[in-house]
């Protein structure tokens, strides 16, 4: 009989751990501050509810087994949650928006923050942008500009998109769900925020002459008009990001001054970017590079950030939402998820990198659906990837601890009986909520048939907030521990989870079974099971085919849907065509730069935190195709 | 819902399906797809993200009837007129435009697209009503009309090298040969004594063979800018359908480019690696002029030594994937193949495919004289961006073809002397990374079950001596007073009773 070291140590601190959460506050320490917070609320009944609630094992065995398997939300192996307690002041809730240019999404921004205490603005892109391209009078193209996103082609775009919010504030964080041009799009994001920095710099110092006569020198004495952002400022947007529109803080600052101004920017600037090019290969197909070439492009992002100390930016978003929209099963979706950022980890790692370097920049994101494993994938996902950080990698705790956003199913929405969304998507909040996500988006209940309207969006924030201000069990943090059913459950889905692993392993990897499309394959196959049995009836929807009302619940079809102005999209080709013109001589030069390194095998990102100043996104999008080769599609 | 039969087509009926421009969406155009090639239809499927440019000069080098895109991103008023009003620009407003893109699209919109000209867009409502064969019957209904009966100028006009002509013009043999001989003997006598080089590319499904002719193309473009090409590639048809997928388009990036023409052939007789017709569709572009000629054929084994009968140049696709080295004596196409790619040559077993292949290469063409290094075989990975052995590959092709043909062809194309070496993302060594993770995982449960039964003991025990010195008189045993201390991992006494 030998109780190892850690173990007798987990039994002999047991008596006090439940002593300091029976206290009246909780001591802990984040990155050396030290922070106290209450560990109850009182209900209504004067009822003491604690935010964290302990087993009352004696034996020994069931302690240690607890604490080994589950323990309190911030500890090893963190399946009740990564932090010790909720963030009070910041509600997870994201504002989400994109639609025309980067002004009326700037204003959308600015309208749904005003009051906020934190910004966490969320960017929809056009689908031009997703794709890499620029906005053209094609017809083809120019139909898709600003629609069901903003249109972004290049830095000043950017800058229009955030201005008047503090993108170094540690209050903003902005998340970006873009995949195939994600690097050039961060690029014009990192400069944003750098030209933010220069421009609180210029006017500390009364520089603002230099400005002008640098934008005269530029533009007005070559009889270019100088880049503005049209239409009226909107209130609780203070200029910020504006004053250098059409020029980047190095052309009119000393170069120690602009260094130590971007440097600061980068170890500043929250967010995350989607950027993650395995599951667009398997679900999503904004595939637009070659799959070698695009890792290779998120490995020189995730490279220049472990150098430049980019500490608060995630740089992928490792995301199962769109596996799961395409159709696979939450099993299916979490196995391909977690082998997808695994492979991250080993590609990174191959590269030199140090797992403590870049595991902690890295998110998740995944889709909750009604299915009775939706109740745990956070749990199962956190568990997991913990055990495998700390025992295979030997990372460090903050490594080891997976962060992830939850988007309620958009797939379980349907476009008959829409009122019966909003039930749908609560359900799977409560399932986000009791599993400890780390933030959440709920969708808005017509978000089947169009884009969501204010109403229809303020209800689905509603949604969140009624769970989180008033429900009354969700004061308590982690109300799903203690539950034989939840156990059993997510014990089940970690080993169907291990049996996907290698069975993904013995195809060579995930991208081994990616090139006989396993993945694909596997998500096709469940999408028509689902398809099958919904439409026998055998899996009942409420409102579609069953308890169809009297007139038979017909599909809601609206009446006009918001699409982007042409005027919107005139300005954003007049932008793209000034951008042109005026970087005539220095454009080609930095594209030919960008593509020498790129075959000299240098670091393109790096690279493209020079060309990003000075070419459009299609640019450089067509520069990247000549020297690392354009995707090639699959039956 | 009753089952509803497929239509049955009086003509054979030829579609371009693909999903619109930056639109990923392609679940429902491969569900679509499907059901068209298992009615009959001969399908060239073109995939997601599509321009309407490459679109309309898709379907109007392989002359088909119809056009089926869906279009779930928006934009689509834009989208499906550019496509109608292309598609009038260069005469071949017969093809008809059928879409979808379920609630994205209005039905004013639909009424406004289906009056400037679009044949039909299907709404969810009318899938409810139809059902999916019912669409797709409604669809074939409107495109089954004859294609090629009666030429109109087009002998007047393919010289130029004009697509919808040549197209017209094959079509018009593979659907009605005996009513165009005339034209075509004439053709024949008018061609005899040009040079003009063909290429013929066949091997084995599943080797890769279409990226490799896309990467072939890729370097043809960059390596001469003046010179034009045409590709036909041939697929099987379906026995008991009579449908195809014609899928070779979706692979290729290059083919988009106006020195590129290219058409896809279905067998039409599912026992033949070639179409009937394909020595005249070669000879129709051979009298349009074009400087190189590829024809590829579908891989359907060891016997596609068809192949070398229409071509000048043939090179044999294959991967190290075949067995023993025993079976490359059956392999007939290795006794007649110019040059021999190993594609996917990432796979295990590369070198020694390599080595095997160029072996039987000198024994089959009896080259005792020349070091077995030196036989055209190379190994190859298309799907890896400017692949040093494709590069090697291309190099040869181009060389052989001059040497065999004569052809006009001065190339300037530098080619290392490196082997393909794949660059791995995943060091090989780490191929077993899930696995790993998945064991140490699982490692960590049963050690956690160990010592959870330590510790379980332990209290036992614990309980137990507390249990004898609190409750009874009774003296704690020997056995019992040695394990006191080691059974108190340092927790109170009483501290769970």
């Amino acid at each position: 009989m030998h109780l190892e070291p850690s173990c007798k140590k987990i039994l002999t601190e047991w008596a006090a751990q439940k002593a300091a959460y029976a206290a009246d506050e909780y001591v802990y320490t984040v990155r050396s501050k030290e922070i106290r917070v209450p560990t109850f609320t009182t209900s209504l009944s004067h009822t003491r509810i604690p935010r964290v609630a302990l087993p009352k094992y004696q034996d020994w065995g069931e302690i240690l087994r607890w604490v080994l398997r589950e323990n309190v939300p911030g500890k090893f192996p963190y399946t009740a949650g990564v932090f010790p307690f909720k963030r009070q002041e910041e509600d997870p809730t994201r504002m989400f928006a994109g639609e025309g240019g980067p002004e009326r999404t700037n204003r959308r921004f600015h309208y749904v923050s005003v009051d906020m205490p934190a910004n966490r603005l969320s960017t929809a892109f056009d689908s031009v942008t997703l794709y890499g391209e620029d906005p053209d009078y094609r017809p083809d193209i120019y139909g898709k500009v600003g629609n069901s996103g903003v249109s972004i082609c290049c830095l000043d775009d950017a800058k229009k998109l955030y201005s008047g919010f503090d993108l170094c504030d540690p209050r903003t964080s902005v998340s970006m769900t873009i995949n195939g041009p994600a690097a050039t799009i961060v690029a014009f994001f990192m400069h944003a925020a750098i030209d933010q920095q220069c421009e609180q710099y210029i006017r500390r110092n009364g520089l603002e002459p230099v400005v002008e006569a640098k934008l005269a020198e530029v533009y007005d004495q070559r009889g270019l008009p100088r880049p503005r952002y049209h239409g009226e400022i909107p209130p609780g947007n203070d200029g910020l990001g504006l004053m250098l529109l059409g020029l980047t803080g190095d052309q009119v600052l000393p170069t120690e001054a602009y260094t130590s101004l971007k440097a600061k920017a980068l170890n500043a600037v929250r967010g995350t970017v989607q950027a993650d090019i395995l599951k667009e290969d398997q679900a999503q197909n904004t595939c637009i590079f070659s799959t070698e070439f695009a890792l290779k492009l998120m490995g020189d992002v995730q490279e220049y950030f472990v150098q430049n100390q980019v500490r608060n930016f995630y740089s992928v978003s490792i995301s199962g939402y769109h596996i799961a929209e395409a159709g696979a099963n939450p099993i299916s979706q979490l196995a391909f998820t977690l082998s997808n950022g695994f492979t991250f980890v080993e590609y990174y790692l191959s590269r030199g990198m140090h797992i403590d370097d870049f595991a902690p920049n890295l998110s998740f994101f995944f889709s909750n659906g009604v299915d009775p494993e939706y109740a745990v994938i956070g749990r199962v996902a956190r568990r997991i990837w913990a055990k495998a950080m700390k025992e295979k990698y030997g990372a460090n705790e903050r490594s080891q601890m997976l962060k992830y956003h939850i988007q309620t199913s958009g797939r379980s929405l349907h476009a008959q009986e829409i009122d019966f969304n909003d039930i749908r998507t609560t359900l799977q909040a409560l399932y986000a909520i009791y599993d400890n996500c780390n933030s959440l988006h709920t969708n808005a209940y017509d978000e089947a048939i169009t884009t969501p309207t204010e109403e229809s969006v303020r209800r689905a924030m509603a949604i969140q907030l009624i769970i989180n201000k008033e429900l009354g069990l969700a004061k308590n943090e982690n109300p799903l521990q203690g539950a034989f059913i939840i156990e059993e459950l997510t014990d089940l889905v970690e080993e169907a989870v291990l049996a996907e692993f290698d069975r993904i392993s013995e195809r060579g990897g995930v991208l081994g079974a990616m090139e006989t499309m396993y993945q694909r394959g596997k998500i096709q196959e469940e999408s028509l099971y689902y398809e099958t049995r919904k439409h026998s009836g055998d899996y009942p929807i409420i409102g579609v085919n069953t308890f169809l009302s009297k007139e038979g619940s017909l599909t809601i079809v609206p009446s006009e849907v918001i699409r982007a102005t042409p005027e919107e999209k005139e300005a954003q080709i007049q932008t793209l065509q000034n951008l042109q013109t005026a970087q005539a001589e220095f454009g080609p030069k930095a594209l030919q730069r960008l593509q020498q390194v790129a075959i000299s095998n240098g670091n393109i990102f790096a690279e493209l935190m020079e060309t990003a100043k000075y070419c459009s996104l299609g640019e450089i999008t067509h520069a990247l195709y000549a020297v690392g080769g354009q995707y090639r599609r699959n039956m | 819902m009753e089952a509803i039969t497929a239509y049955q087509p009086k003509y054979k009926i030829r579609l371009v399906t693909a999903a619109s421009l930056f639109d990923g969406h392609d679940a429902a155009i491969n569900i679509m797809r499907r059901i068209l090639q298992s009615s009959g239809a001969e399908i060239i499927h073109l995939g997601h993200n599509r321009s309407v440019q490459e679109i309309v000069d898709a379907a109007i080098q392989e002359d088909v009837q119809g056009i089926a895109i869906t279009s779930y991103q928006g934009g689509h008023l834009e989208f499906f007129k550019y496509m109608y009003d292309l598609l009038q620009e260069k005469g071949s407003g017969h093809i008809k435009i059928f879409g979808g893109g379920g609630g994205t699209i209005l039905p004013h919109e639909v009424a406004e697209l289906q009056s400037y000209g679009i044949a039909r867009i299907y709404s969810p409502d009318d899938g409810r009503q139809l059902g999916l064969q019912g669409m797709i019957n409604d669809l074939l209904a409107k495109c089954d009309f004859p294609v090629g009966q009666n030429l109109n100028g087009e002998l007047n006009t393919f010289r130029l090298r004009e697509g919808r002509s040549i197209a017209r013009m094959i079509s018009a043999i593979e659907n009605y040969p005996e009513a165009n001989r005339d034209w075509l003997d004439q053709l024949q006598q008018e061609i005899a004594g040009k040079i003009i080089p063909v290429l013929g590319i066949t091997g084995t499904g599943g080797a890769g063979k279409s990226s490799l002719v896309d990467e072939l193309l890729r370097r043809f473009l960059l390596d001469f800018t003046d010179k034009t090409i045409a590709i036909v590639s041939v697929d099987p048809s379906k026995r008991k359908t009579g449908g195809a997928l014609l899928g070779d388009r979706i692979r290729m990036n290059a083919a988009s480019n106006s020195r590129v023409y290219m058409r896809s052939l279905a067998t039409r007789q599912s026992n033949l690696a070639l179409s009937r017709y394909v020595a005249d569709a070669v000879n129709i572009l051979k009298a349009a002029g074009f400087d190189l000629i590829i024809l590829e054929t579908s891989g359907i084994g060891q016997s596609d030594t068809e192949i070398v009968d229409h071509s000048d140049v043939s090179l044999y696709v294959m991967t190290p994937e075949y067995g023993a080295a025993t079976q490359l004596e059956k392999i007939d196409m290795i006794d007649f193949a110019d040059v021999i790619a190993i594609n996917k040559f990432d796979k295990r077993g590369a070198l020694d495919a390599l080595r095997d292949v160029k072996k039987q290469y000198q024994r089959a063409h009896q080259l005792w004289q020349k070091p077995v290094e030196e036989m055209p075989v190379f190994g190859t990975i298309a799907s890896q961006f400017n692949d040093p052995g494709m590069n090697r590959l291309y190099q040869k092709v181009i060389e052989v073809l001059v040497e065999k043909t004569g052809a006009n062809l001065p190339s300037d194309f530098q080619a290392g002397a490196e082997v393909s070496e794949k660059v791995y993302i995943i060091p090989p060594q780490r191929s077993r990374y899930l696995s790993e993770i998945a064991e140490s995982n699982r490692a960590y449960e049963r050690w956690v079950e160990r010592q959870t039964d330590t510790a379980r003991q332990l209290f036992a025990l614990h309980t137990t001596i507390n249990f004898l010195r609190t409750q009874t008189k009774t003296p704690i045993p020997n056995s019992l007073q040695g394990l006191k201390t080691t059974t108190n991992p340092g927790i109170a006494p009483g501290t769970f009773l």
